[in-house]
């Protein structure tokens, strides 16, 4: 499986590269959600996004937005994974088409247990007890 | 309205903790009011909250602490940091710790991009400061600090 990941931050796209390696999926970085558009629309299309919410150029919920408004990458699940934990948000990013909300920081059984949550854990992989 | 210090500690143990694992504790440090960061060579980070509840969350920490920060969060060498890579996981820390203090806030509120700086913070004169916590890291010291508009 291949997971794009898309923060401003390459100490934070760094972490989050490490965990999902470690689950075995092949990874591509963006460093904001316009970068990340960019390499869909250039047919790196991945099974999965990770998302920041607080980025320059284009944020995380307009990335999102973006993504469900093409049916052609209705297949991507999006997990966004960021500070932004007003509940009014998690809410709006829900509605927009995430599917699942990680807020920072976080421990990388929690990502584990969000992509187990969301069918993702790679076979030979287990959910944290 | 200001953020309570045991909560702004209790943010800052947990986003410490989440990058650097339970290497060291951080332990509090008595400091005068007043007395500016005195690390020898310094990092900043400030992101500016705005809406319901207006602040600027500032993060400063002495070179090693920056650096072994870095090298944790980058997996690399502490030696093999370069000042982008520690601008850039300073920047991260202060968005994590001043968005956490956010969601404590009363909101709705949005949080600015961090900006960062080799050195210590400089504040705007029109704001004071409500909250400040002087910790050690390994030794090293480290501060967290909240300004409201004055």
């Amino acid at each position: 499986m291949r997971a794009m990941i898309i923060d401003d931050s390459r100490a934070m796209r760094s972490i989050l590269r490490r965990i999902v390696s470690n689950l075995d999926f092949e990874t591509t970085e963006a460093e904001h959600g316009q970068a990340a558009l960019d390499l869909l629309q250039a047919g790196d299309v991945p099974d999965l996004c990770l998302v920041d919410w607080n980025m320059p150029v284009m944020d995380g919920y307009t990335f999102i937005t973006q993504v469900r408004a093409n049916p052609a990458w209705r297949d991507i699940t999006l997990m966004m994974v960021t500070t932004e934990s007003e509940q009014r948000q998690i809410v709006r990013a829900l509605a927009a088409g995430a599917h699942e909300y990680v807020i920072k920081p976080f421990t990388p059984d929690a990502i584990v247990d969000k992509l187990a949550l969301l069918g993702l854990l790679p076979e030979g992989h287990e959910v944290p007890a | 309205m200001t953020p309570e210090l045991d909560d702004v500690l209790a943010v800052t143990e947990d986003v410490w903790t989440a990058l650097l694992g339970e290497t060291a504790p951080l332990v509090p440090r008595g400091v005068p009011a007043g007395t500016p960061f005195d690390a020898t060579g310094a990092w900043s980070a400030a992101t500016t909250v705005s809406g319901g509840w207006p602040g600027v969350v500032t993060v400063e920490l002495d070179e090693t602490v920056a650096r072994q920060l870095t090298a944790r969060m980058l997996d690399l060498p502490a030696d093999a940091t370069g000042d982008g890579d520690i601008a850039d996981a300073v920047g991260e820390l202060v968005n994590m710790v001043g968005g956490n203090i956010k969601s404590l806030m009363p909101g709705p509120s949005v949080l600015s991009l961090p900006s960062v700086a080799a050195g210590r913070a400089a504040f705007a004169s029109d704001v004071v400061e409500a909250c400040r916590l002087d910790l050690l890291w390994q030794g090293a010291p480290l501060r967290v600090s909240v300004h409201v508009p004055a």
